[in-house]
């Protein structure tokens, strides 16, 4: 099955993507999609590591083109999270012709690697801010992302205060 | 206690007014007013989780559903006021999210 997992900064919704992959049969890679810039990403990157030791996640670090992704087994994938990955694509070094095209076609080969796979999206929208063109088209590309996800997916869940609300399906 | 959570002006304390029953004079921004009501928890995201579970009801506003901030003390801020808020659902008895005026019971 396919689950996409979406929340605001700080809402738990790791947590929930965590132990909905837990549920799901093994092995499982946790794709980390974070680039270690700094100590504050650092810092990040060890809370994550220490939230789901145990879970029996093996770490794929993997910043950039989802399509150059091969995973050692098949299993239970749980991406982590497409908004830094989006990010890193369209701010990167190899930013593609077409972004939707390339992270869109990254899912569905990662999608053919597993049985099962868990995506982490984030709320980023509700800000009422309007930025500029850059930052605009970086939120147009998410929330293409986020509704190509959202149409094909079993499940979409929406986290608020750590606590999961099922939008279409259901969760592990 | 009630935890009422949601966006900006969505109807949180006319929730804790018009569905719960409580009045203005029972709502104060202060944790240390004997008001049943606090609002405004995002603005202080230090207060202890003890004295958030002595109220009846907690609102606070959801800050997280936006770009991540530049300003490193707004980033902690957002988060601060997030993980507080995972600790009060997990203790509250019921949680509800407040859009457009309508509240969905969340937990509870």
């Amino acid at each position: 099955m396919e689950l996409l997992i979406t929340g605001g900064s700080a809402s738990g919704k790791s947590q929930v993507a965590e132990a909905a992959a837990a549920a799901l049969p093994g092995p499982r890679f946790y794709i980390a999609t974070m680039r270690p810039w700094d100590d504050e990403c650092r810092a990040r990157i060890e809370k994550h590591r220490r939230q789901r030791a145990g879970l029996g996640f093996a770490t794929v670090e993997h910043y950039g083109d989802l399509r150059r992704l091969d995973l050692p087994a098949r299993g239970t994938a749980l991406l982590e999270c497409m908004s830094n990955l989006t990010a890193n694509v369209l701010f990167g070094p190899d930013r593609p012709a077409d972004p939707f095209a390339a992270v869109t076609a990254g899912l569905e080969r990662l999608r053919a690697q597993c049985a099962h796979l868990v995506v982490v999206t984030n709320e980023v929208f509700s800000d009422g801010v309007a930025y500029d063109r850059e930052t605009t088209a970086y939120l147009d590309l998410l929330a293409a992302l986020n509704g190509w996800m959202g149409r094909r997916f079993d499940t979409v869940a929406e986290v608020v205060c750590g606590i999961p609300i099922v939008q279409k399906g259901a969760l592990p | 206690m009630i935890l009422i959570v949601g966006g900006y002006a969505a109807g949180k304390r006319a929730y804790a007014r018009d569905v719960l029953g409580y009045r203005d004079e029972d709502m104060s921004r202060d944790v240390r007013s004997p008001a049943p009501v606090l609002y405004g928890l995002e603005d202080a995201p230090d207060t202890p989780l003890a004295d958030l579970l002595r109220k009846d009801v907690v609102i606070c506003q959801e800050v997280g559903a936006g770009l991540v901030p530049v300003d490193a003390g707004e980033r902690a801020r957002r988060e601060a006021v997030g993980r507080l808020c995972i600790a009060l659902a997990r203790e509250a008895d019921r949680v509800v999210r407040v859009v457009c005026g309508v509240g969905m019971v969340i937990k509870g």
